[in-house]
């Protein structure tokens, strides 16, 4: 990352209730923004004026950046989730921005997005700075119909939106006759795992994003950490500042 | 006058606020001139490089934070080589160095070598890491033990040595008593006091290790109490930590017998904290005007 991380106090400029567990907020700071790549999340949590909120901040992905406009996509899940999707327009959050790695761009024409739930808002700023000739295959899944969104293909387990199954069920039918340079991923455990298995398999490369519980989130605690390297010499990298996005290659599955 | 001076032992302090081994790093210093600190403690080395432990390593309670690193951390070789020229670079206040061994005679020698480099003000030796298995608490339980490892280490150092104590023992009295009187300059205390969550809906543990340390506002009584009880017990000064987040925080622990103060768990949650903690005891003093050194240990009932 090219900067350091801006660390101040950000009004709500918008708060968008998109359905009963996502909520959209945008901030406008031009610094911040300017900073920002596909791939950097922001830590967050509501300001209390006169007091300090003795909770940790909340990781959460950059959705989208435009012109000055930062939008950070959350999924009401914990506490911490709960309070921010229940902002409204015109409170104070404190902000630490931009934070961690950036995905590597394309190199080949084709790629897939594969997202699982709360995973799709940093596939969809990558997605936004892509060129324009890279054919772009996008599977998204999720638990039920809240869960989706916009993408060319969409994956429920309860077969409430899309089609019933696993995410990875059309992704493994898509490859068969597409040829596809790098395929870019965010969600759960589950999803990555299987994913990298898979483009091992296929021999495809695959960026994931990794989503971890954080303290600090500018890699200072160490508490984020997923184990890199070769079977025989691997190292647990901090997720919040050597990552969050990895080759999924270098990721020792087998540890985690 | 400065009504912050404050000192550990042989170390003078331009002012009582530090940061807690192991919470903090350069990083801050995207948020604010980290020399305007007291002091900067390292994150605790130990003499191989260590890769910690497996995830996950942290939950947050209702009032605080339970952590599970495994002091991951790459060895006292590299850390020499590469860490301490950065820190020399970028700081100009005292640099106290955390670091812990699995024998005596590796804490000896992790001592010697350091002591060959130049920056270094003050070790600060860490006995009481809850989350490992050979290091840390394995030598801060046992008072013939501590006093063996820190008479080892006085005979080989004039530098300031503060023995860093654990609040999981019976007695932290007789622990600090003994590294008093076995040659340590200064004491710290707490480190982080056992703790566990477990998921009611699954059973799982919260931890991957099980039982953590548990650090930020839930134990700052647990520290006041350790830190008073060692003041009544020893001459030496006490570096305070555990659960400080704001000014008021450290006044109190002030008032309980430390000379100086950490801030740790509070960085997360606040990145000024030590800053605000700072500005915030500068602005009390200076309109009391009472210097720090007045309030040390003035405790009334």
């Amino acid at each position: 990352m090219a900067y350091d991380p801006i660390y101040r106090l950000c009004r709500i400029h918008s708060c968008t209730v998109l359905n009963e567990s996502y909520s959209m907020l945008e901030i406008i700071d031009d610094e911040i923004a300017g900073r920002c790549e596909p791939g950097n999340f922001v830590e967050i949590k509501p300001y209390k004026a006169g007091s300090v909120l003795k909770r940790l901040f909340k990781p959460i992905s950059i959705y989208k950046v435009e012109s000055d406009s930062i939008f950070l996509m959350i999924k009401a899940l914990g506490r911490g989730s709960k309070e921010l999707t229940k902002l409204n327009e015109g409170d104070m959050v404190e902000l630490i921005a931009p934070l961690g790695n950036s995905f590597p761009m394309p190199t080949g024409k084709s790629i897939a997005l594969v997202s699982g739930g709360i995973g799709y808002p940093p596939l969809w700023f990558l997605k936004s700075r892509l060129n324009a000739d890279i054919k772009v295959r996008w599977f998204h899944g999720g638990a039920c119909e809240k869960d989706i969104f916009p993408c060319d293909e969409a994956w429920t387990i309860d077969g409430s939106a899309g089609t019933k199954g696993l995410v990875t069920q059309g992704l493994v039918e898509w490859l068969k006759d597409h040829p596809c340079d790098a395929i870019y991923s965010c969600g759960p455990e589950a999803l990555l795992k299987a994913l990298a298995a898979l483009c091992d398999t296929h021999n495809i490369p695959l960026y994931v994003s990794m989503e971890a519980y954080m303290a600090c989130g500018v890699g200072v605690c160490h508490g984020c950490t997923v184990p890199i390297g070769t079977k025989e010499n691997w190292n647990y990298l901090r997720v919040c500042k050597d990552g969050p996005v990895f080759d999924a290659r270098d990721i020792r599955w087998e540890l985690i | 006058m400065n009504l912050l001076q404050t000192s550990l032992g042989r170390l003078p302090l331009f002012n009582p606020v530090t940061v807690a081994s192991g919470t903090f790093g350069t990083e801050y210093g995207s948020f604010y001139d980290l020399n305007r600190l007291g002091a900067y403690v390292s994150k605790t080395i130990t003499n191989d490089p260590k890769a910690g432990n497996p995830c996950p390593r942290l939950f947050e309670t209702e009032a605080g934070l339970l952590n599970s690193i495994g002091l991951q951390n790459p060895g006292i070789d590299l850390f020499i080589k590469e860490h301490l020229p950065l820190l020399r670079e970028k700081l100009s206040i005292p640099i106290i160095v955390s670091f812990s061994g699995s024998s005596v005679s590796e804490f000896r020698r992790m001592l010697i070598q350091l002591d060959n480099c130049v920056g270094i003000s003050a070790y600060e030796v860490n006995i009481s890491c809850p989350n490992v298995e050979n290091e840390g608490i394995a030598f801060g339980v046992d008072a013939g033990i501590v006093s063996e490892l820190v008479k080892t280490l006085r005979a080989e150092t004039e530098r300031e040595l503060i023995i860093k104590l654990s609040p999981n023992v019976t007695d932290i009295a007789s622990i600090a008593k003994s590294a008093e009187e076995s040659g340590a300059d200064s004491l710290a205390l707490i480190n982080t006091v056992f703790g566990m969550a477990i998921d009611p809906k699954t059973g799982k543990s919260r931890i991957k290790r099980g039982i953590a340390g548990y650090s930020g506002p839930a134990i700052k009584p647990i520290a006041l109490a350790n830190v008073y009880k060692v003041a009544q017990a020893v001459q030496i000064p006490i570096l305070a930590m555990g659960g400080i987040s704001t000014w008021q925080d450290a006044l109190e622990f002030f008032y309980a017998g430390a000379s100086a103060i950490a801030v740790g768990t509070a960085s997360f949650y606040d990145p000024l904290a030590p800053i605000r903690c700072l500005e915030g005891l500068e602005t009390y003093l200076k309109d009391t005007d009472i210097p720090l050194c007045d309030l040390i240990g003035s405790i009334s009932f």
